[in-house]
């Protein structure tokens, strides 16, 4: 367990690194220069050439990385941070620590005082959408997966195929229209900021409805199928023949068996909450993970994006894991000895 | 007889008296030579636009406008309204030119100019006290006024100051291609000089009538030197409130000052509120009462919106337009019946119904707009798509031609006006590729590609525009446009007062651009937005400007 537990944990750095070099590479190929977006389209070539300079942007794309590499993990003092580099640049932590991101050429903050208040942001909003997708999708599949082609699973798969259907940006507007125009029950955009004249959970209503209308059908889906398959398995016929009645037959037999395949599918859904919630907080202006990547990315600030790959990449691999250590459980076949 | 501050003024107030020269052009005369604009407008004969009267406006409370909160350099930088909103409430201007185009005295308590316009004596007021507590001095002003010159700095008065402050020399240094490196600097050691504690002199290097205007371009905010140029909360200014807190993306908050020299601010706080670019999270929070207005909002988002019962609805014309610009060096454009072809080519009124819902006004491809007080009357040409194509066949292009047209997808008004103006083109048989790029990538190659789209914002003075965009080098001659005839037309008409020849040698300048010049302008922009009723004071500035202190929240 713990040598599997180790490779694991291998794994992540290896796949950590791998993606932080890419976000480098494909920013290198991106178009736009740094030193223009920040300075602006009236600025002089020489103007943006000296930024260019001191962002120390000239140099080749593997000693960037590797001083970037370096700076991440503590082991040099970031250099932009010196005082005479003419950029301003300080972070009250200083500039040699383990966990330094850098500094935010979009925010012209440290990195590490941008990225975590926008994750818990969005980390709010996803468990909030999450704690209800979860319960919903499996009362929905269990219910229509227990007799397939039946009234209830035709009605059920209506609902889900249609929401899941609509986008997120139609589904926002058109709960905007109906509850903060029509009928101005709730706040139109969610700022999380009290002063605004609507408490916060009033506001996390409309977003988190969105996010839940457009992900549980897709989810509900495969637990659908993934519970006719199992329904129509010998021993769930032997324990029906055997006389057990039927909530003991699905609580007891049905649903551990159905709930592998789609287990993983809910633990994606995680990924997708945290980095994919984008076109949500657009609408509502959430000031979440979302919109900061979003920003960095066309800002071309290299920093906030590295910082926020990282962030989405170890969520990723640790869902994953945890998907893994979750198989287990529910499948004791694939239990290492 | 009057005592007037300066000896061109009584020759104005002729020419007005004998209907030589038009009220509004008068105004802004009379008050850019120094006149007070409450003495202008009694001369004018009619009553001076009244803001709110300090007295009736009531006290405390919080306001919420919501704008694009974007990252903030150096205020000296500032390139776009939003980004100068933020800093405007708590730095300010040595001048102020309101809605009217007519200037007035800000930081300033008056200023002169000499005979031949060439030296400006600029009166710094005396009870204006820095958040921090000294006064605003003379030094202060001319550190600024300095630091703007400093190529190393970059701001964008340098290209305004250009021709009578700064010139242009040869660093005697090559670039990667050969060409001479040039940069700037002071014409004269004395260009800006200390005379006393609260008087600094202007010593030109030629006749500028505008100088008062210039000085209040929106990176022209007097700092404090003690900062070096740094802004962010707690930023020392001479303005009317204090930022609190400031995060990009998110908000900008700020607190009113107790001790402002000026009359306001009635606000106990006020705030940016940055609700992204989504145009449907602006209508939501206003919806919502989330925000009590928004600095912009465009025709879609005015119709959804007048139909609040809590909203009021704003309008003012602008000199913001867009510019389909050719440029003149390339094979497809260099003949010079292909760009009149293309201005043929277009149904103005279309455009305007098409792009912006209606809200603007005919433009006439000069880039001189009737509300700019040096206009001078042309006749006005329909569309003629007959004539464009005989241009086009003299031209070489009997069938005419295929070519791609870069422009941005935001704001939505350009990308709608990009393909509204391909269509047209289309029917005279030129075949518009619309490239929608990222804006950032967009302005790496606005000056560089053949043909595009770009909006230009309001400025008061026509000049002002054509020497920043057509003037042969200019920094932002994005049409690589360069016609001597037309650049010595230009220069003159900068430096001549007397309205009746200026209008002469604008008629000429405008007649130019008509038959040679770089551009297919369809529209200017009526400029819109919302406002709770519950806001008082608030007048909609065409360049986008806010100044929190004159509005006030009437509670309920």
């Amino acid at each position: 367990m713990t040598r599997f537990l180790c490779n694991r944990l291998i794994m992540m750095m290896v796949t950590m690194l791998c993606a932080s070099f890419l976000v480098f590479a494909v920013c290198e190929f991106s178009p736009g220069s740094v030193a223009r977006k920040s300075l602006g389209p009236f600025a002089t070539q020489q103007q943006v050439d000296l930024l260019f300079k001191k962002l120390r942007a000239t140099d080749p794309l593997p000693v960037r990385y590797s001083r970037w590499l370096g700076v991440l993990l503590g082991l040099i003092p970031d250099p932009l941070q010196a005082p005479d580099s003419g950029l301003n640049f300080n972070d009250p932590r200083g500039a040699q620590y383990f966990g330094n991101f850098g500094y935010s050429t979009l925010n012209k903050l440290p990195v590490n005082d941008v990225i975590w208040d926008r994750l818990k942001h969005t980390a709010v909003l996803a468990g909030l959408a999450f704690a209800l997708i979860v319960p919903l999708s499996i009362i929905f599949g269990i219910l229509s997966g227990l007799k397939e082609g039946g009234a209830l699973d035709r009605f059920l798969s209506v609902i889900c195929v249609t929401f899941t259907s609509i986008p997120e940006f139609a589904s926002g507007v058109f709960l905007v229209t109906l509850f903060v125009i029509l009928w101005p029950l709730l706040p139109g955009t969610s700022q999380l900021d009290p002063g605004s004249g609507w408490s916060i959970p009033s506001q996390l209503v409309l977003p988190v409805a969105v996010l839940v209308i457009y992900d549980f059908g897709y989810v509900a889906r495969m637990i659908r199928v993934s519970m006719i398959g199992v329904m129509e398995r010998p021993f769930i016929r032997t324990a029906v023949l055997k006389g057990m009645d039927t909530r003991q037959v699905i609580f007891g037999h049905a649903l551990r068996n159905a709930m592998i395949a789609p287990f993983t599918v809910l633990l994606l859904q995680i990924n997708f909450l945290v980095s994919g919630v984008v076109v949500t907080e657009l609408v509502f202006a959430y000031p979440g993970f979302g919109r900061l990547l979003l920003d960095a990315s066309l800002f071309g600030d290299i920093a906030t994006l590295e910082a926020a790959t990282l962030v989405t990449v170890a969520i990723a691999v640790t869902t994953q894991l945890v998907g893994d250590l979750g198989y287990m459980l529910l499948d004791p076949r694939i239990r290492v000895k | 007889m009057e005592e007037y501050p300066h000896p061109k003024i009584p020759a104005l107030v002729e020419d007005f008296k004998n209907d030589k020269l038009a009220r509004r052009e008068f105004l802004r005369f009379a008050t850019l030579l120094g006149l007070s604009a409450t003495a202008a407008y009694s001369i004018a004969g009619i009553a001076m636009p009244a803001g709110a009267k300090a007295d009736d406006m009531p006290k405390g409370g919080n306001l919420r406008i919501g704008m694009r909160c974007m990252e903030i350099k150096d205020p000296h930088l500032a390139d776009f309204a939003e980004r100068s909103n933020v800093i405007r409430q708590v730095c300010e201007y040595l001048t102020f030119t309101d809605r009217n185009n007519i200037t007035h005295p800000y930081l300033l308590e008056k200023w002169e100019a000499s005979d031949d316009l060439k030296t400006w004596t600029l009166h710094v007021r005396k009870n204006v006290k820095w958040h921090k507590g000294k006064p605003l001095t003379a030094d202060d002003v001319v550190w600024n006024l300095k630091r703007v010159c400093d190529p190393a700095i970059g701001s964008s008065m340098l290209g305004l100051f250009t021709g009578y402050l700064v010139e242009e020399y040869d660093t005697g240094e090559k670039d990667s291609a050969g060409n001479a490196k040039k940069s700037s600097r002071l014409w004269s050691d004395k260009a800006i000089e200390k005379v006393d504690d609260y008087t600094v002199r202007l010593n030109c290097s030629s006749a500028q009538i505008a100088v008062p205007e210039h000085l209040f371009h929106y990176p022209m905010f007097i700092l404090d030197p003690e900062e070096k140029g740094s802004f962010g909360p707690g930023a020392n200014g001479t303005g009317p409130f204090e930022m609190t807190e400031f995060t990009v993306g998110k908000n900008a908050k700020y607190k009113a000052r107790t001790d402002y020299w000026g009359t306001g601010p009635y606000l106990d706080t006020f705030e940016f509120v940055d609700l992204g670019d989504n145009p449907g999270a602006g209508i939501a929070a206003v919806a919502s009462k989330q925000v009590d207005g928004l600095s912009e909002a465009d025709a879609v988002q005015i119709n959804s919106m007048k139909n609040f019962p809590h909203v009021a609805v704003y309008e003012v014309e602008t000199t913001q337009t867009i510019v389909a610009r050719m440029h003149p060096d390339n094979d497809l454009f260099k003949d010079k019946r292909v760009r009149q072809a293309m201005r043929f080519a277009i149904d103005r009124e279309k455009v305007i119904q098409t792009s912006l819902l209606g809200a603007g006004t005919p433009a006439e491809d000069h880039h001189v707009a009737p509300s700019h007080p040096e206009y001078a009357t042309l006749p006005k040409y329909p569309r003629d798509i007959e004539k464009a194509k005989k241009l086009l066949a003299d031209a070489g292009f009997p069938d005419g031609f295929e070519t791609d047209m870069v422009t941005r997808p935001d704001p939505i008004w350009e990308l709608n006006t990009a393909q509204v103006l391909a269509e047209q083109f289309n029917d005279i048989g030129v075949k518009v590729n619309i490239k929608s790029l990222p804006s950032a990538q967009y302005w790496e190659v606005w000056t560089k590609a053949p043909f595009s789209l770009t909006a230009w914002g309001h400025r008061p003075l026509a000049v002002m525009t054509l020497s920043l965009a057509y003037r042969s080098n200019a920094a932002w001659n994005e049409s690589n446009y360069s016609n001597p005839e037309f650049d010595k037309l230009l220069t003159e008409a900068e430096g001549i007062l007397d309205p009746k020849q200026r209008s002469v040698v604008m008629a000429k300048i405008e007649a130019i651009m008509q038959d040679d010049g770089p551009i297919v302008q369809p529209f200017w922009r009526i400029f819109s937005t919302v406002m709770d009723k519950k806001v008082k004071g608030f007048e909609l500035h065409p360049s986008q400007y806010i100044f929190a202190h004159q509005y006030a929240i009437v509670q309920v």
